[in-house]
């Protein structure tokens, strides 16, 4: 019954803490750049403004679902993340199927603004999907040396197995470096913005959206966020005991990656894919290499 | 009723000349006396449902019994491809509604269905040769009937039809010496004893025939340009039904007739698998990683799915190669679920070219609002296709990398996973430039395909969805068939796997349902909110730009082509570029023969006398000539 509870409730807690980190980041970046930046819920406020616009602009069936396809999905991957205590859905999937779960979402975002029919967005999408090519590689290995290693594919165990401070982070440092590097690429953070790229293809997926369509698009983001952030906190940074150690751990993640995406310009797409190829790659294959012979 | 297997091989023949011959009445006729022949088939395979036959004689060749039998697979396979041949036999009625064709068509279609039973209730080598062989023959006039370059494709179809015929044909008639029997009971025990050689040689002759028609990287070559030129119908046939009839030759033959434990004898194991099989999984993961990325960058709608069809006849060889239960159920249940995910994509490009009249992708955008029936067929299919869930393609494709993963095959797995993320690409490339982008200005008037036209394709995707969500019901015939071949079947239930050993569990219905819940909550928030405004397409941020139904700005053209740049090093190693310098090669020898061979008689009389001078000295000298 606890469990049924905590599975309705899971979406809301993962958009607000999703809220929480994307507020935490803005805040973070403001005072790099020395300003003093909006308050921490100040994405929520974005949110709320942008659902009660009373003018919506659609071009189509394919460009309202878009927004719903994201959100919706993003709730069902959400339901696949175990918590500390709580399996979720794991029982019935695992890692490999949600690799594929977490490709829903952007399958709809995909086919909502590919509608639109602006080119911006169709060039937007072309290279969200050649930067997914590039990061799911070094993603793959470092999943694959995790499955090698631990013999499971179920993420519930990989967060038990690595209890009190046997995280992966200190035992395989090759690997969480490289599944750090891919995912900071799927969160698409400088210098791997090419997706969005304000200067040249006017915020890409997003150009033609507005108003709800556009609220809709930020929660979805927000839950993305949580994803992500959660889903290395559960591979590499040990999962957590409780809910508290859990978010400080997504914050820790957030923290780092911020430092990163403050400094950095960006990456032409080609030379992304070409640097996710390459340097990332040979981190995680050294990685797949060392558990492979080094020992189970 | 009775029927015996030679009156299903026999009905689809019979139907196609009866309604060749009923053509001469009218055109209604011949449709309605070829559909009723199409039908029939499931009720006659209804009575061998459960039921394993090994001899059933119906010729006697060389003093040797030929015979047809039918086990759980081929039973598997031949409700399939019925149910195919149907479907595309609906299209192909449209499809050539103008053409003088359509007659010789039809025919040629019975005589293919019949062939392609041929071949799946064959039990002895020199059947399943033949029937293989009228495939192959009827293949090549069908595609003929196809686009403007359908020619060069028959031709580069038949020269590696004729490879694959000349080396399985090398093989039967090798063994038949030495075994004394065509069948394959008897086959199967003498190679059990035969010298290691022997196996292998024969092996390598039999598998590279089926691998042709497969269209299996290094033999590839002819698929692109056929499936892409060849009607429409016909291309669904070469996906869905020819190639699988080569995978399922090749199942046949590795599990059944050589056996695993045959070549476990002769070779060492690498990763759990004999080495031959463990090289069969690298060439289907090279099949893949080189299949996706080449479909990546195409430009026409067929030849993207001609190469993801080669793509994704990799993940079956690489499957069935694994010889372990998880992967072979994997393999099998991607035929099946290729086999109908294709079909859709084949069906609804084709009812677009027959709508608009150009497969090519850069002329089209659009389509949604025009064809919204054909626009839901396809979405379905490219999920199927990137292997997303809760569509078919998922569960197989969940097998056979579970199954990577059982047999500790990280590299093999990479290169698997990545091909997924790369099939995303290519359909969603496909979907955009048919169906969303902007509409040119040509194409305001087309309309939806005819409804008996969306048959095909929305039975398809029912299928497709149903075999997604509910994955035991493929699986029923998929573990029969596996318990045919002489594995343990793996466990499962109507709704997905239960734990056990190498599988994790998994649930596709609780997936769906609680993908329908996050959908519900996020349309309960999308449409309690104030109504939408439909605006025109080019009503659109430009940047400033002030865009007219003439000049459009439509992403279409190269769409990947910073793809392109990355690949671009790898370019040089293509295949097709070693079979030309092979052409060229003899060429080269050919001219330098046909100096001697000037077809001048003072010429020919003088390399006579020559060689004779020449035996003559050495015969004088005293040597021995043989």
């Amino acid at each position: 019954m606890v469990e049924k509870l905590v599975l309705i409730l899971t979406p809301i807690f993962a958009f607000f803490v999703g809220i929480f980190l994307e507020g935490f980041k803005r805040k973070m970046v403001a005072r790099i750049h020395r300003r003093y930046g909006p308050p921490l819920h100040q994405p929520l406020l974005d949110i709320i403004k942008l659902l009660s616009k009373k003018e919506n602009i659609s071009h189509g069936v394919m460009f309202d679902l878009g927004p719903v396809i994201f959100v919706g999905a993003s709730i069902l991957t959400v339901l696949f993340l175990p918590l500390p205590h709580f399996k979720q859905l794991t029982p019935y999937g695992d890692l490999i199927a949600f690799l594929y779960i977490m490709v829903i979402g952007s399958l709809g975002m995909a086919l909502g603004a590919g509608e639109s029919g602006n080119p911006n967005a169709s060039i937007g999408i072309a290279r969200a999907l050649t930067l997914m090519l590039g990061y799911e590689l070094p993603l793959i290995i470092a999943g694959n040396t995790l499955v090698v290693r631990y013999g499971t594919t179920d993420l519930y165990k990989f967060m038990t197995l690595q209890s009190g401070f046997n995280w992966n982070l200190f035992l395989l440092p090759l690997t969480a470096i490289a599944g750090f590097i891919a995912t900071y690429g799927a969160m698409g953070e400088h210098p791997f913005d090419t997706v969005v790229a304000p200067q040249e293809v006017a915020t890409g997926p997003m150009v033609e959206y507005g108003g709800k369509h556009l609220g809709l698009l930020m929660i979805g983001h927000a839950i993305q966020v949580y994803i992500e952030t959660a889903f290395f906190t559960i591979l590499f940074l040990g999962g957590a005991s409780n809910i508290f150690t859990f978010i400080l751990k997504q914050l820790g993640v957030i923290i780092v990656m911020t430092l990163f995406d403050t400094v950095f310009p960006r990456f032409r797409i080609e030379n992304a894919v070409r640097y996710f190829w390459r340097w990332p790659t040979l981190i995680a294959l050294l990685g797949l290499l060392i558990v492979y012979i080094g020992g189970k | 009723m009775n029927f015996s297997l030679l009156m299903i091989l026999l009905t689809p023949i019979f139907g196609g000349l009866l309604a060749y011959a009923g053509s001469a009445l009218h055109k209604a006729v011949r449709n309605i006396f070829f559909l009723i022949f199409l039908i029939l088939p499931f009720f006659e395979l209804y009575q061998y449902a459960n039921k394993t036959i090994d001899n059933f004689y119906y010729l006697t060749v060389l003093g040797q019994s030929l015979s047809l039998g039918i086990n759980a697979l081929s039973f598997m396979l031949s409700l399939l491809f019925s149910l195919i041949f149907l479907l595309a036999y609906i299209f192909l009625l449209f499809e050539f509604d103008k053409s003088e064709d359509s007659d010789l068509a039809i025919l040629e279609f019975s005589f293919l269905e019949g062939a392609v039973f041929g071949v799946l209730f064959a039990r002895d080598i020199l059947s399943f040769f033949i029937f293989f062989e009228i495939i192959a023959l009827i293949i090549f006039f069908l595609i003929g009937k196809g686009y403007e370059e359908s020619h060069n494709a028959q031709l580069k179809y038949i020269t590696w039809a004729l490879i694959g015929a000349n080396s399985m044909l090398a093989a039967v008639v090798f063994l038949f010496f030495k075994a004394g029997s065509f069948g394959y009971a008897e086959i199967s025990g003498y190679l059990s004893t035969a010298p290691t050689p022997i196996v292998l040689i024969t092996f390598v002759l039999f598998v590279i025939g089926f691998l042709i028609e497969a269209s299996i990287m290094p033999l590839h070559v002819w698929a692109p340009i056929t499936y892409a030129e060849a009607p429409d119908s016909v291309s669904v046939l070469l996906s869905s039904v020819v190639k699988k009839v080569g995978l399922y030759l090749f199942t046949i033959f590795v599990f059944s007739i050589f056996g695993l434990n045959l070549f476990s004898k002769i070779m060492p194991r690498v990763f759990e698998a004999p080495l031959i099989m463990y090289v069969l999984q690298w060439i289907g993961a090279l099949t893949i990683i080189i299949g996706t990325f080449v479909a990546i960058v195409q430009e026409d709608a067929k030849k993207i799915l001609a190469w993801s069809s080669i793509a994704q006849s990799g993940y079956i060889l690489l499957g069935l190669s694994l010889g372990t239960p998880l992967g072979v159920a994997g393999g099998l249940l991607h035929i099946v679920n290729h086999s109908i995910f294709k079909g859709i994509l084949f069906f609804v490009v084709g009812g677009v070219i027959y709508r608009t009249g150009t497969k090519n992708l850069s002329e089209l955008g659009g389509l949604i609002k025009k064809m919204p029936i054909s626009f839901i067929s396809m979405l379905l299919a490219i999920i199927a296709t990137a292997g997303i869930p809760p569509l078919n393609g998922f569960v197989s494709k969940y097998l056979i990398y579970e199954a990577l993963i059982q047999n500790k095959e990280p590299l093999l797995l990479t290169i698997a996973l990545l091909g997924g993320t790369g099939s995303f690409m290519y359909v969603y490339r496909l979907i955009h430039s048919i169906f969303l982008g902007q509409l040119p200005k040509k194409y305001e008037g087309v309309k939806e395909v005819p409804i008996l036209m969306q048959v095909p394709m929305l039975v398809l995707s029912l299928l497709a969805l149903l075999f997604g969500v509910l994955p035991g019901i493929p699986m029923y015939f998929v573990s029969k068939a596996e318990a045919f071949l002489g594995f343990d079947p793996i466990k499962y239930t109507l709704t997905g796997f239960p734990e056990q050993p190498g599988l994790h569990a998994l649930n596709v219905p609780i997936i769906s349902a609680a993908l329908m819940g996050g959908f519900v909550v996020a349309a309960l928030i999308f449409y309690l909110l104030p109504k939408t405004r439909s605006v025109h397409q080019l009503d659109n941020y430009y940047a400033g730009e002030i865009l007219t139904e003439d000049v459009k700005y439509n992403y279409s053209f190269g769409f990947y082509s910073f793809f392109d740049d990355i690949i671009k090093p790898f370019n040089e190693w293509s295949i097709d570029r070693i079979y030309e310098n092979f052409v060229g090669f003899v060429k080269t020898v050919g001219d330098y023969i046909r100096r001697i061979y000037t077809g001048n008689l003072e010429t020919y009389v003088s390399l006579g006398i020559i060689i004779l001078t020449i035996f003559s000295l050495i015969y004088i000298i005293g040597g021995v000539l043989w």
